[in-house]
């Protein structure tokens, strides 16, 4: 069996939480484009109708079938997107994060005041910032029971498209061209590519 | 613990499955650090005691009973661990003594569970 590469997306209830989905949907749906094995979950183990409270979301790559169907939660993320960065605090994000992984977040701040609040970085070797509330600064209100259902704006409309942008240019996973076949919002996902701020460790 | 139903036979509860008689769980009163929600928050309220009436709208306000008031000191007391920055209290005080900061400004509240609640 192939390894499966798995990318844990930690958003916040209601207020991101449709941002959250955006961001595992549409780049699984990438890297599906380039002839990969995906899977993308949302709303397990977590009650994601409580306003603010921290949810996962996952996303599983493979070159070839991902057998393990049944479990929903990623064990050993390589790759972890922080939608939200007062989340460093509250949680250890990099669970079960074998060394060499890497760590994405949203925020105006630098990636040295980041790294105070992570205190297992070692493990990381790549960190990166990109300001997507700068960048589009839009996020939809929904509770997940509607499941999108009252959103009309679009997969990809607020602040999810900087995200994948900028996880497209650090991990590789996928396509700056593939994205910008999903994503309504087009522009901001090219900024998010181009404004996000790499810097490997070690 | 193995118990008999009429009707239906015995069955076996595990130990660590097994609830008081009625299934009454502790309540969370007082500070009950399984509850902790701090992590829920963006932004914190920072009050100013110079503007601070201590007329208690916040304390009333408050959904998770984080202001305290501190009779012997003649102050109000913020409950760092249950603060979900709602900012109820910034938006019903009076007399504008209570801002909200953001929570990456400060080094403390770390709270870093293992998994959300």
């Amino acid at each position: 069996m192939a390894k499966v590469r798995e990318i844990t997306v930690w958003a916040r209830g209601v207020t991101m939480d449709k941002e959250g989905r955006d961001v595992i949907n549409i780049f699984a749906e990438a890297a599906q484009m380039e002839g990969k094995h995906v899977q993308a979950f949302d709303n397990y183990e977590d009650l994601p109708d409580r306003v603010l409270v921290t949810v996962r979301k996952y996303v599983r790559i493979s070159d070839e079938e991902i057998e393990h169907k049944y479990l929903y939660g990623n064990d050993h993320p390589e790759v972890v997107v922080v939608i939200e960065p007062t989340i460093v605090k509250g949680i250890n994000v990099l669970r079960g994060m074998s060394k060499g992984g890497t760590l994405i977040i949203n925020t105006n701040r630098s990636i040295d005041d980041m790294l105070k609040f992570i205190p297992n970085a070692d493990l990381l070797a790549t960190v990166a910032t990109v300001d997507a509330d700068a960048i589009t600064g839009v996020r939809t209100i929904d509770f997940s029971g509607s499941e999108g259902g009252v959103d009309t704006s679009g997969i990809g409309k607020g602040i999810a498209a900087p995200m994948v942008g900028a996880m497209a240019k650090v991990t590789g996973m996928a396509k700056k061209a593939n994205l910008a076949k999903i994503v309504s919002d087009v522009s901001g996902m090219e900024r998010g590519y181009n404004e996000v701020k790499i810097r490997k460790l070690n | 613990m193995a118990k008999e139903l009429p009707g239906y036979g015995i069955i076996k509860v595990p130990k660590d499955r097994e609830v008081p008689f009625g299934a009454v769980t502790p309540a969370p009163v007082c500070v009950q650090n399984m509850f902790q929600t701090s992590n829920w928050r963006i932004v914190r309220p920072v009050k100013d005691d110079e503007k601070c009436t201590r007329c208690l709208i916040c304390y009333l306000s408050c959904p998770d009973a984080c202001w305290v008031y501190k009779e012997e000191e003649d102050v109000m007391e913020w409950i760092n661990d249950f603060c979900k920055g709602c900012q109820i209290c910034i938006q019903e005080c009076p007399s504008g003594a209570l801002t909200a900061e953001a929570e990456l400004d400060f080094p403390d509240g770390v709270v870093r569970l293992e998994k959300p609640f």
